[in-house]
């Protein structure tokens, strides 16, 4: 079957998305004529306008992302004849759940979020588990309405804390636009003797061993954590770790490491420690066959001062 | 006794500058705790909360998922019995229903704790994508409050505050809205509307009302009132005016109408016509007063006419008293009679009047966030006094003008008084009389 691919646009509404795509039609790189079906599951202010198209193969169909089924989906693409979708997606809805409903032949080959940023940190505070389906799926986040000189780490450090290869843009209200090229050191020093991870920096430091195991391969970390038990494994292995928040209390998961120590049963479950251990990258049974990393304590202090807050964000 | 007031809205409607409006102009001297459960974009000082005296509680769960679950009602718990507060300020997270929080809300409240005002701020601008891009929770803050309050109908032109008035309504037919700048309103006014005083039946009601006081007060020269009405000294002196005018019935009702349909001295009767001849002969006359509504009115107009041309009082006064169905042969009794007659139900002798007046008055309203031209209300005012547009018997108005200041009238036949005046929550247009044309009325006013 033809493959059909997908370029999506997410963020929320007043984010800019229908002036991109809008402009993108406009230009004769993007729009060489190929049929193209536009699906609007959001209508703002903005309106496409498509007298200004190079060319009218472009198929606009507004639809309800909350109800739309696979069937509509796959019956437009026929009844158009498109050979590449673009859709402009509803703020307010998970990305998620409309990508089950694509028809099978439908690949999603970009997905660029738009953020307007004078409003994103509020919606980013009081709707974060919306914002952060928008950002952890995205190629690219446009920030726009930016201030030429205003301050970008607010923006940098929550878009590259729910997405660490995401690119990012500002666009600025003068016309200008730059990426961000900013560098982010680890609040820790990988090549101390000892790695150090202080208490607020445990989620950073726990994302970063579980995706790159290899770079912490044969380095000692000290950190606080709480005491989790494995199912085997009792007698000489624990999962020190901690309850770590992405998004809001109820994606609060706990993160451990699979750590061996000899006197584990003396350890009680969810009691604070400090763990100092040597990191090694190898297969373990909670990876799945895959390579993680896995510790070897060479001390654990009981009774440690528990961390405050408790639960570890990013 | 503690009350709950829940302030809900979309993120960036201007509930935080509301509220903090609110505990500045309306909520002073008040023991007040505010619970927020929204990161808002403007925050609200902590200085300017203790100088005011307010316990802020802030309950940042913050999103979508997770706003109002489980520890809802029991901080709302906590807070009354450690606060005893007098009111509660709840400013939830813009995306969560407003009967959500109301349901949180009722299960703590109780003899002592009561739910307040439910108002949802909306975003002047933003009505008509919010409700097609964000479905249900939006409109349920709408469908859900008492009272809406528009947020920046300052820069959004006409037409689009037009056209968001009217999807709210489509959603909500009863509650309050308020389309006036936030800076020209006073927090008691936003009260007001809060608690539903500021509705067009209670406009009406209240000019209905004022209208009978006049009567009233008319029919016994003005004297001494004791209804507090402000307006109707005015109104009296307007109707000494007409009766030094030299009209036989001394009512600047009938008076115009005379004037204008058939030189009838006793207009009264709009519309009644038997009536009019009887105007020279007291005692005929006197019973078709009766049937309108106005009666009071026209026993003024025997007053005057005793003083004036009728040598008859007494007769005048008999008749009063057939009527009523009492029987006294002195004038003096006329008054007495009234006592009488309305001693029974009320001390002021209106309700009498009122059964008469509800018989024959309509009235006509409307809210209105349209900007007026001054030179076109007069227009209209002389319009609806010609006749053309049914028995105008009072009308008033208070509107924005179109350099964005308020417009106040009042108008009774033959006078009108159009002057600036302060703001009200929306704009107000009422009419009473009696066969109004209430279609070319709202035609006439562009409504």
């Amino acid at each position: 079957m033809q493959q059909i691919p997908v370029y999506v646009f997410t963020g929320f509404l007043d984010s800019g998305k229908t002036k991109f795509i809008q402009e993108t039609f406009e230009d004769p790189r993007f729009n060489a004529g190929e049929r193209t079906l536009l699906l609007a599951f959001e209508e703002g202010e903005e309106e496409y306008d498509f007298s200004t198209y190079p060319h009218q193969n472009v198929f606009l169909e507004v639809l309800d992302q909350a109800t739309v089924t696979t069937k509509e989906l796959a019956a437009l693409a026929k009844k158009h004849k498109v050979e590449r979708v673009v859709a402009e997606l509803n703020g307010m809805q998970q990305i998620g759940d409309l990508y089950m409903r694509f028809p099978e032949e439908w690949v999603v080959a970009q997905e660029v979020m738009f953020a307007d940023s004078t409003t994103f940190q509020a919606y980013n505070a009081n709707m974060r588990n919306l914002m952060m389906d928008k950002m952890v799926g995205a190629q690219m986040i446009v920030f726009n309405r930016m201030e030429k000189g205003a301050d970008v780490m607010p923006f940098h450090k929550i878009a590259r804390a729910a997405n660490r290869r995401v690119d990012i843009l500002y666009d600025y209200t003068d016309g200008t636009t730059q990426f961000d090229e900013i560098e982010d050191p680890l609040p820790f020093d990988i090549n101390a003797p000892v790695i150090q991870v202080k208490d607020e920096d445990f989620a950073i430091w726990y994302r970063d061993v579980s995706e790159e195991p290899q770079k912490y391969d044969g380095k000692t970390v000290r950190f606080k954590a709480q005491v989790a038990m494995l199912k085997r494994d009792k007698d000489n292995m624990f999962a020190p770790g901690r309850f770590v928040m992405t998004c809001c209390v109820d994606d609060i998961q706990f993160c451990g490491i699979p750590c061996r120590y000899a006197g584990s049963k003396t350890l009680e479950s969810r009691s604070w420690v400090m763990v100092t251990a040597k990191i090694s990258a190898e297969k373990h049974r909670l990876y799945k066959g895959d390579i993680g990393p896995v510790l070897t304590a060479l001390s654990v202090e009981k009774n440690a001062v528990p961390a405050n807050p408790d639960v570890a964000e990013f | 006794m503690t009350k709950i007031d829940i302030y809900s809205g979309f993120l960036g409607a201007g509930k935080t500058t509301l509220i903090k409006k609110m505990i500045q102009e309306a909520y002073a001297g008040q023991k007040l705790v505010l619970i927020e459960n929204e990161f808002g974009e403007i925050g609200i000082d902590g200085g300017f909360l203790q100088e005011a005296g307010i316990n802020i509680t802030e309950m940042n769960s913050g999103c979508i998922c997770c706003s109002l679950v489980g520890d809802f009602g029991k901080a709302l718990t906590q807070v009354i019995t450690e606060y005893n507060p007098d009111r509660i300020v709840i400013e939830p997270s813009g995306v969560g229903k407003l009967s959500d929080v109301i349901g949180a809300v009722e299960k703590v409240t109780n003899d002592e704790v009561t739910l307040g005002y439910t108002v949802a701020v909306c975003d002047a601008g933003k009505v008509k994508v919010y409700m097609k891009n964000f479905g249900e929770f939006y409109n349920n803050q709408i469908e859900t409050a008492s009272t809406i309050i528009l947020s920046r109908t300052d820069s959004v032109p006409q037409n689009k505050l037009d056209a968001s008035v009217a999807l709210i309504r489509e959603h909500n037919d009863k509650a309050t809205i308020v389309t006036t700048p936030w800076g020209q309103l006073t927090g008691a006014q936003l009260l007001e509307a809060m608690e539903g005083q500021a509705t067009l039946a209670a406009e009406l009601a209240k000019l209905e009302a004022e209208h009978k006081h006049h009567h009233h007060h008319h029919h016994e020269h003005g004297e001494h009132c004791t209804c507090g009405c402000h307006d109707h000294e005015e109104h009296e002196h307007h109707h000494h005016h007409d009766h030094e005018e030299g009209c036989c019935c001394g009512h600047h009702d009938h008076e115009h109408h005379h004037h204008e349909e058939e030189h009838h001295c006793c207009g009264h009767h709009h519309g009644d016509e038997g009536c009019h001849e009887h105007h020279h002969g007291h005692v005929e006359e006197h019973e078709c007063a009766h049937h309108h509504h106005d009666h009071e009115e026209h026993e003024h107009h025997h007053h005057h006419e005793h003083g004036e041309h009728c040598g008859c009082g007494h007769h005048h006064d008999h008749e009063h008293h057939h009527e009523h169905g009492e029987h006294c042969g002195c004038g003096h009794h006329h008054d007495h009679e009234h006592h009488h007659e309305h001693g029974e139900h009320c001390s002021c002798g209106h309700d009498h009047h009122h059964h008469h007046a509800d018989e024959v008055f309509t009235s006509w309203g409307v809210e209105t966030h349209k900007k007026f031209d001054r030179a076109f209300v007069e227009a209209c005012l002389k319009q609806l006094d010609s006749g053309k547009y049914g028995i105008v018997l009072r009308a008033k108005g208070i509107i924005e003008a179109t350099d964005g200041s308020w417009i106040h009238f009042d108008m009774v036949p033959e006078e009108y008084d159009v002057r600036v005046g302060g703001a009200a929550i929306t704009g107000k247009l009422c009419v009473i009389g009696s066969k109004l044309d209430e279609k070319g009325i709202a035609a006439l006013f562009g409504v």
